[in-house]
């Protein structure tokens, strides 16, 4: 019979279940382990083990472009050439040849330095953006030398390309990288680091049109970063695992290519000003111009601090959108609403004459002056050489709140509707609001100023382009408009903007007679305060004014040119024409340009010259 | 050739035989699924060494162990001497000298004299019985640790860190269970812990420090050693409780194991078969480790219960490092997981001393 010998002698028999239990319990703390990071943390292993070989990749959008009325190009997309290096491979052999290869400025090279010894753990891993938009030629130059200079990868990505230049800049815009507040604001925008986002002008008004969707692509990557693409890869990737990118749509704008430049060759010769040329019956914009202006090439991205303190601290605002951002008094070009309220009150005969002696007698003061004296001044001729005398009688006799209430009417002192830019409201004034501001409250003073444009009130030259493409067109305020419609990439139309109404005006015709004879007058009549530096080849009516500039003290240090300049008045023209059939109203405005028949009305001519030319329309109505 | 001095009812324990027929299965299994793809012939290779294997294991085991008590004394000189001439002869790999050309073999030394360092202490202990029932004393100790502390030294100027750790931790091992002089026991605990800064000062390199302090603060170099342990604790942590299935463990198939062949199979084997699947396992090398033990106790002789506890100790301590290791528990170092790696020697190593165990094992009934 077979029998176990169990040897009592032996020499491990005492220790035996002290061997057994130790082997026991070290079993059990790998058992213990192995749920701990099986079951317990094994959900977060999984994510983790899943983000290791699973790779997204962002498929950016193109974005749209911005094209002219007639499909030229405004704003387009170039491509820019990144580098991008991955300190965990990037080792210092690398860097030497890599500034052996192209000659990188030293800012560059310290800030990518500096950026790898930051690095520090998984991070290292990670690859960074080291230098960005490096020329064409430096990117196929390191293309070619990939084998030498493992952790750099070039990527390419789009950037914002507006080949005109600083053409039509503030109505275009530019870009910039999305920030933490752009971010923040819409949240579910899905922006990401470095994204580009519209930061002014159409650029921004149209973001959510140009911008595009986002496509992503899932990929297998191994260890070494080797992409799997057999079919036991796909097996682990999300479906759908491709989701092409949406490019952004193009915005037609209303601008004219070819008018806006020649308005800005005309405007070439003023530093400072602006202008706007508007179709009458549609309200879209044709040339929009403010000077002086930015680049956009330059501003979109990044800007040295130094030149961006440069171009921000510019006293004359390169950066303000002076046609719609810039509020100024609007002179002369105001009278029109006294003018109307007077005729629509009943308040004024056509043939009531008063005496101009050069002197508006109001209480004691005498600061109520004319230019000259006009000697006996009706309506129409009082418009025409703009006789202030004449208009203080008339807003006296209107009143405050009258004259505001026909100023809104016309659009003045609510944003013109363009939604551009944060557009200014202007202000209109109110007996009310005197009673407010001053201690001495409201007085017929202030009517007096109001009457003639001045005192406070505030107006952009979007405003007085809408109020007066409102009498071109004999009461259809119009909604100013600078996109003609949305397309795709294929150009087949996503949204047409027509023309919007604003308000209708049921003025009476002799209402609009009066002031489109009185505004042909200013500018055919001898008289007229545009007449000398008129286009007699053209069919216009308009108005002169003349914004005061508060008196500046010259500063210590500053030439006194510069001093005498910075202290003559801004000049206004507002013009329409043809007159008979008006197609298109213009104003200009330059800062600081002294008297407005000397200064704006020959550019606003030379405008309405090459619009007519460029467009081939007649001028001269044929009756 | 030589005859033995009783006769033995012979029976082959299943159970054991069960249990290293599984853990050479299962490994085989794994190393198929990550190395399909790929055109080195691993797993050919590994049917070759598993048949090579099996039959140094079936020869050992039909060999009487007394035959090994005997040749126990030439073996050491042998093993000696071959260690001696890797260091003089031996091919340099990976900086360090650790295999020995001889005409198409190529051996390395240091893993046979995982085997023969066993059989000298089994040899020693059943040739010197304790001197009183007290245990044996501090003396008594010394000639052992000498027959340790030579091989050992060689091998650590190879280096080869881990077979040397291994060596010392069998023999400690043995010594612990002995019957010792309480005084004994006090010392060897004391010598084992003074040992630990002496290695740490003189034999550790530069690497190995660095892989242990990798190990205590894993955030330290997370690309590094540190990034291997952190891949390893993924593939093991993401299998979760019913594994990724069979050749789906997407940290293998990708490769973001290092030597998930011959140190890593384990983490290839929790990702792809999960908590279940690596409970299976620790219970296989739980049982078979717990078998040798129970065998130490049962055999006739000190000579066959040293030899079991040597063996289980020598199975215990690669499993519980190698596990210990890739599941972030312990520093990584080169121990093989037994029977379960991909890799000649350590497959020859363990089939040698398994067969040692079914020798004793089928000599422990009489007729």
């Amino acid at each position: 019979m077979r029998r176990l010998v169990l040897s009592d002698d032996s020499e491990f028999g005492r220790k035996y279940r002290i061997a057994f239990v130790f082997v026991g319990v070290a079993f059990l703390v790998l058992i213990g382990r192995l749920a701990q990071l099986q079951i317990v943390y094994g959900a977060e292993y999984r994510e983790l083990s899943r983000t290791n070989f699973l790779q997204k990749i962002n498929l950016e959008a193109p974005r749209g472009l911005i094209l002219d009325r007639h499909g030229a190009v405004l704003v387009k997309n170039r491509v820019a050439y990144n580098v991008f290096i991955t300190p965990r491979f990037f080792n210092a052999k690398a860097f030497e040849t890599l500034q052996n290869l192209i000659q990188i400025p030293q800012m560059d090279l310290d800030y990518i330095q500096s950026k790898i010894m930051l690095a520090e753990g998984r991070k290292r891993g990670f690859s960074l953006l080291a230098i960005r938009d490096v020329p064409k030629e430096w990117a196929l130059i390191l293309e070619s030398n990939r084998d030498h200079l493992p952790g750099l990868d070039i990527s390419t990505q789009e950037k914002r390309q507006y080949p005109n230049g600083p053409m039509a800049a503030h109505a275009l815009g530019f870009v910039g990288e999305v920030n933490a507040e752009d971010i923040l604001r819409q949240p579910l925008a899905d922006y990401h680091d470095r994204d580009w986002i519209g930061k002014f002008g159409l650029e921004s008004k149209m973001e959510k049109s140009l911008r595009g969707r986002r496509g992503s692509l899932w990929r297998v990557r191994d260890a070494k970063g080797r992409i799997k693409t057999g079919a036991d890869a796909m097996r682990w990737l999300p479906r759908p695992f491709h989701v092409p990118a949406q490019p952004g749509y193009n915005v037609v704008s209303t601008i004219d290519a070819d008018i806006q430049r020649a308005v800005e060759l005309v405007m070439a010769p003023f530093v400072s000003g602006s202008a706007v040329l508007m179709e009458v019956d549609t309200g879209k914009v044709l040339a929009y111009v403010s000077k002086p202006a930015f680049d956009p090439n330059e501003v979109s991205g990044r800007l040295s601090s130094m030149r961006a303190a440069e171009i921000y601290n510019n006293p004359l605002y390169p950066m303000l959108d002076k046609v719609i951002q810039g509020t100024y008094f609007p002179g002369s070009t105001y009278k029109v609403v006294s003018v109307i309220a007077a005729i629509e009150e009943n308040l004024v005969e056509f043939e009531e004459y008063h005496l101009c002696k050069g002197w508006y007698e109001y209480g004691r003061s005498s600061s109520f002056r004319c230019t000259h004296a006009h000697g006996l001044m009706n309506l129409e001729s009082a418009i025409v050489s703009s006789c202030n005398v004449y208009f203080y009688m008339l807003s006296e006799r209107v009143g405050m709140d009258r004259m505001a209430r026909y100023a809104r009417l016309l659009g003045f002192g609510t944003p013109p509707g363009l939604d551009l830019n944060h557009e200014k409201s202007g202000f209109i004034p109110t007996k009310q609001w005197y009673a407010q501001k001053y201690q001495e409250g409201f007085r017929i003073g202030h009517t007096l100023n109001s009457g003639i444009g001045q005192g406070d009130v505030k107006a952009s030259i979007l405003q007085v382009a809408q109020a007066y493409g409102a009498i071109a067109n004999r009461g259809s305020v119009m909604e100013p408009q600078l996109v003609e419609r949305i397309t795709d990439y294929r150009g087949a139309t996503v949204q047409e903007f027509m023309p919007v109404v604003k308000r209708r005006l049921e003025f009476k015709p002799e209402t609009w007679d009066l002031l489109i004879r009185a505004l042909d007058g200013v500018v055919n009549n001898p008289e007229g305060t545009a007449y000398k530096a008129r286009d007699s080849h053209l069919r216009v009516a308009g108005k002169t004014g003349t914004a005061q500039v508060r008196a500046m003290r010259r500063e210590p240090g500053q030439d006194p040119e510069e001093s005498r300049w910075r202290n003559q008045d801004h000049a206004w023209f507002v013009g329409f024409s043809p007159v008979e059939k008006p197609q298109v109203v213009v104003v200009v405005l330059v800062e600081h340009g002294g008297f407005a028949s000397k200064m704006s009305v020959a550019p606003a001519m030379a405008i309405l010259d090459e619009y007519f030319k460029i467009t081939g329309a007649q001028n001269q109505v044929t009756p | 050739m030589f005859e033995p001095e009783g006769r033995f009812y012979l029976r082959i324990d299943w159970t054991l035989m069960l249990l290293i027929i599984s853990i050479t299965g299962l490994g085989l299994l794994n190393l198929y699924s990550t190395s399909v793809s790929f055109s080195a012939p691993l797993f050919t290779q590994q049917i070759y060494w598993i048949f090579l294997g099996f039959s140094a294991f079936f020869i050992t085991a039909t060999i009487d162990y007394r035959f090994y008590d005997r040749a126990a004394n030439l073996l050491y000189i042998l093993g000696i001497i071959s260690l001696v001439a890797v260091l003089v002869l031996g091919r340099m790999f990976f900086g360090s000298r650790r295999w020995l050309n001889i005409g198409p073999l190529v051996i390395q030394p240091s893993e046979l004299m995982k085997i023969i360092i066993i059989l000298t202490m089994a040899h020693y202990v059943n040739a010197s019985p304790p001197k009183n029932d007290e245990g044996r004393s501090l003396k008594e100790l010394a000639v052992p640790a000498f027959l340790v502390g030579l091989p050992a030294l060689l091998i650590l100027i190879q280096p080869d860190l881990g077979t040397m750790m291994i060596i010392l931790l069998v023999f400690f091992s043995i010594m612990f269970l002995l019957k010792l002089r309480v005084r004994s026991l006090l010392t060897l605990a004391a010598s084992a812990l003074v040992l630990l800064p002496l290695i740490w000062t003189f034999v550790l390199q530069e690497y190995q420090k660095s892989r242990i302090l990798v190990f205590l603060d894993p955030a330290s170099d997370p690309t590094g050693d540190g990034w291997h342990i952190r891949q390893s604790m993924f593939a093991i942590g993401s299998g979760q409780f019913f594994g990724k299935g069979f050749m789906a463990g997407t940290q293998s198939q990708y490769q973001f194991l290092p030597a998930q062949w011959s140190d890593f199979p384990f983490a290839v084997w929790a990702e792809e078969w999960g908590f279940l699947g690596a409970v299976l396992l620790c219970s296989l090398y739980f049982v078979l480790v717990a078998w040798a033990l129970r065998m130490a106790v049962t055999t006739r002789d000190r000579f066959a219960s040293t030899i079991c506890l040597g063996v289980g100790a020598m199975f215990f301590w690669h499993t519980i490092i190698n596990m210990g290791m890739v599941m972030g528990l312990l520093p990584i170092v080169g121990v093989t997981l037994p029977l379960f790696s991909h890799g000649g020697s350590s497959m020859l190593t363990f089939m040698v001393s398994a067969g040692l165990l079914m020798s004793v094992s089928s000599r422990r009934y009489q007729l």
